[in-house]
């Protein structure tokens, strides 16, 4: 991997200098400089594009997917540093170029964003110590809440007492319902945890030791479901930043094709 | 368990016999099959009063008739019985091997680049659609439903004059070797006329081997002229011995077979699989009297620590025991510490042969730089070091070489991986993201493409096999008839049954019993795929790798 960061960084260094110079004599030959870093620019975004298609055709020898990614990071990178040579200013004037520029910013950071939150995302994950797949968490959350209604069930019915009950319905039949705290969870703060741990102490004093013993049933459930909650937070962010940068990367596309037209048709 | 009171004159029967090779063998056949020379010779008061020769000749053997061109079996299936020849005679095909197509084989081929990008249309909409046509009787030979899975071979003179074949006649044993030796046939046999086989399951062979003198040395003796030449042959230690010396060793190695042949069965059972349950082989702190060779099956080689005991390694077909040891001891004389430091436990079932200590004095020891102590190398490692390497073999993982294992760590959850292998398969994938974890480690519900694979043993079609090249197991879909003895063998819970469609998606039925027609599928390392495996490849985060676990602990 790292040899790969490495090679690819080679390549990005030599395609910017390579750029660099030859815009550097065309200046002094009076030539329009732009017209080699755009176009050259456009054929970075196809390229970080085309990861996409990559992707779509995984049953072709196109390299592997690991290598597209080192090589569309720092391309991406590539990217950015091309586009301020190209416009010759970080925030360029004009509407259209701003729009231009708004999509541009956001297609780039959303995927250094990505990448970051991918990574600690993918570590976090690990250290719930249990492995849920994303679209199986709305069956598992409701055979959890089956299962606890079950619990309460009995519980009323062996102890002849609903302080259990009236708990449940007034607290953990919310926290049951669907996942819970999904932006503390993202910001890594511990709510779900405390919420937990006071629901657990408000109602422990008044319980029997009979009805302990389902309650405690009760909270072990409550704590599974934390990291299945833990899970969907986590993945559920996993696949909607690429819902940003995914389509923007092709509105990206579009505008850049229809830019360069327009200077093609319009300014020469 | 049936038990039924002394006094009807009946007793307990053993577990291994509650459900017998064939329920069809009656009294009257074992009489029948007591008479024929070669059950004749055998001492019948040898055997324990539990495991008579007269049970094993009911249970554990069936009296088959094989057509002239019928297939008795298959060059490379993994067959765990034994023939002798009642009646009749066989022809064995030496070379060139019959042609895949006749076995039931798929052919192997990898796809043209249009062929796999048409994937991404055909694919997608509907899973696991199949053209009928392709499936029955007229193509491959194989027929559909279980009863009629034999394959009669219609020109045998087509097939004497293009292979070179040698004859069996009445009273041979053959198939042996692939029986106890978990090993894949090594020739197909045909009948060459009518005749009738008695079939005997490895557990009643490997009874008959330990109670009768005489079919030990037969068995023994086989084994001995040719797999074990051919294997001292090839290992390092006694490779630079001439013939005659190698025929020397050959003469004196001993064979002991540990653990069960059917570990699978019990291992999908067990709860807790730890050494503990393991047969002991060799134990530390005993002396070695000789160097154990794994000849089939894995086994654990543990150290003391604590209470209980630290796996240090693990050793599979072509790894030794004692090594060191033996070693030192030829060395060091006066070594007032010559006793082994590690035990020897079978992980599921294991062959190993045992070369006697004088022979390793004269041929080996000479020869070889001091080997390497297992027990003092494993000081040197932590405790958590050897945790990956436990538990793999506590799982039995220790048997795949292809095993899928995901770092968690790397992995972002994003299933690409899955996507890439159902664009390869039909719109369904063939392995599922999920399974045991340890640490920061996953090994998915994919194929392993084992070592020891017990998903073929058993397979009535012979469809799933081993390709000829890199070893992958495939299940060949035309030949598949879905009866599922496969995925319930796997250990791994790593074949799954589907039910096939046409092209509109209807499901198929079978047409008498309109229950649906099902074949069986498994990761087979995208062996038709022009970029090998697709998942490895999508993985955007290096997190997933196919692996042997005795290079990825290492
Ligand atoms: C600036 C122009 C860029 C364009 C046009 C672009 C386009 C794309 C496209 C089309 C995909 C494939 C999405 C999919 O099919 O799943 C993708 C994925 C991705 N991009 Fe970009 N991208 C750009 C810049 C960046 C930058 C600067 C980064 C920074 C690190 C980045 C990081 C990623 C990552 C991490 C993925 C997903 C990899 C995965 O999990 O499979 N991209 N991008
Ligand atoms: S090797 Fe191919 S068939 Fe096997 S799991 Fe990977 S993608 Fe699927
Ligand atoms: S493709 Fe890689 S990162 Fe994505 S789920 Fe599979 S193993 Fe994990």
């Amino acid at each position: 991997m790292a040899n790969r960061y490495f090679l690819a960084c080679l390549v990005a260094v030599i395609i910017a200098g390579t750029v660099l110079y030859i815009m550097d004599q065309m200046e002094l030959n009076l030539a329009k400089s732009e017209i080699l870093s755009g176009y050259t620019l456009l054929g970075l975004i196809v390229f970080l594009g085309a990861f996409n298609v990559r992707k779509k055709l995984s049953m072709l020898p196109l390299l592997k997917a690991s290598t597209w990614l080192v090589f569309h990071v720092v391309g991406g990178l590539l990217c950015i540093f091309l586009f301020w040579v190209h416009t010759a200013s970080i925030w360029p004037d004009g509407n259209y170029e701003i729009a231009l520029s708004i999509i541009f910013y956001l297609v780039f950071f959303s995927g250094i964003g990505g990448f970051f939150i991918q990574k600690s995302n993918a570590i976090k994950l690990t250290e719930t110590g249990i492995e849920v797949i994303y679209e199986r968490i709305p069956a598992e959350l409701s055979e959890i809440r089956e299962r606890s209604e079950a619990i309460v069930l009995e519980c009323t019915k062996t102890t002849s007492s609903d302080t259990v009950a009236n708990h449940y319905i007034a607290t953990l039949a919310w926290y049951f319902k669907r996942p819970r705290f999904y932006w503390p969870t993202l910001l890594g703060h511990g709510n779900a945890k405390t919420w937990l741990r006071n629901n657990q102490a408000s109602v422990t004093r008044y319980l029997n030791e009979e009805e302990t013993g389902y309650f405690n049933q009760l909270i072990e459930l409550a704590e599974l479901k934390k990291l299945i909650d833990e899970h969907y937070t986590l993945q559920d962010i996993n696949k909607k930043w690429l819902l940003v940068h995914l389509p923007l990367s092709v509105g990206l596309l579009i505008i850049s094709f229809w830019h360069v037209l327009l200077v093609e048709v319009f300014a020469i | 368990m049936v038990e039924i009171s002394v006094k009807q004159n009946t007793l307990t029967r053993p577990q291994r016999w509650d459900s017998p090779f064939d329920s069809d063998m009656t009294k009257a056949d074992v009489k029948k099959l007591l008479a024929i020379e070669e059950i004749a010779a055998i001492k019948a008061d040898r055997f324990p009063a539990r495991i008579s020769l007269e049970g094993i000749l009911q249970n554990d053997t069936r009296i088959v008739a094989f057509k002239k061109g019928e297939l008795v079996v298959r060059e490379g299936d993994y067959g765990n019985s034994a023939f002798l020849i009642l009646k009749g005679s066989l022809r064995i095909v030496l070379s060139p091997s019959l042609p895949g197509a006749i076995l039931g084989r798929s052919k192997e081929h990898k796809r043209g680049f249009f062929d796999a990008v048409s994937q991404l249309w055909t694919s997608d909409w509907l899973p696991e659609t199949r053209d009928p046509d392709r499936y029955g009787p007229t193509k491959t030979g194989a027929a559909k439903n279980a009863a009629s899975t034999r394959i009669i071979l219609q020109d045998i003179p087509a097939i004497l004059d293009k292979h070179s074949t040698a004859t069996i006649n009445q009273g041979a044993l053959f198939g042996e070797l692939a029986a106890l030796g978990r090993i894949p046939r090594t020739a197909t046999v045909l009948a060459d006329e009518d005749s009738e086989l008695l079939e005997i399951r490895w557990q009643g062979l490997r009874e008959l081997r330990a109670y009768d003198e005489g079919w030990r040395r037969m068995i023994d003796e086989r084994y001995r002229q040719t797999a074990l030449i051919a294997h001292l042959n090839e290992v390092p230690e006694f490779n630079h011995l001439n013939d005659e010396e190698i025929q020397l060793v050959a003469d004196q190695c001993l064979f002991e077979t540990y653990g069960s042949f059917d570990w699978h069965t019990s291992f999908k059972k067990l709860q807790n699989r730890s050494e503990a349950d393991e047969p002991v082989i060799a134990r530390q702190g005993d002396y070695p009297d000789g160097l154990l060779m794994v000849r089939a099956g894995f086994a654990r080689e543990a150290v003391n620590h604590g209470t209980g005991k630290r796996t240090v390694t693990y050793l599979g077909a072509g790894d030794n025991f004692g090594m060191f040891e033996l070693h030192n001891a030829w060395v060091n004389t006066n070594d007032s510490n010559l006793a082994l430091g590690t035990t020897l436990t079978a992980v599921g079932y294991v062959d190993v042969i045992r070369v006697p200590a004088s022979l390793l004095a004269e041929f080996v020891f000479p020869n070889i730089d001091a080997p390497v102590n297992m027990a003092e190398q494993s000081v040197g490692k932590s405790q958590s070091n050897d945790t990956l390497m436990q538990w793999a073999v506590d799982e039995r993982f220790i048997n795949g070489r292809q095993t899928m294992v995901m770092d968690l760590n790397k992995c972002v959850r994003c299933d690409d991986c899955v996507s890439a292998c159902a664009a390869a398969h039909d719109g369904n994938p063939r392995f599922r993201r999920h399974g045991k974890t340890i640490d920061h480690w996953l090994v998915a519900n994919a194929c392993m493409h084992c070592a020891d694979p017990v998903c073929m043993i058993g397979c009535p079609t012979g469809a799933i096999h081993r390709s000829l090249s890199g070893g992958t197991v495939i299940i060949n879909d035309d030949t598949c008839i879905g009866c599922g003895t496969c995925a319930n063998s796997c250990p791994y819970q790593n074949i799954s049954l589907v039910q096939i469609s046409d092209a509109k998606g209807n499901g198929l039925v079978d047409d008498q019993t309109h229950r649906p027609i099902m074949k069986a599928t498994k990761c087979d390392l995208c062996s038709d795929q022009i970029g090998g495996p697709a998942c490895v490849r999508a993985c955007a985060h290096d997190a997933l790798q196919r692996v042997d676990f005795k290079e990825f602990t290492s």
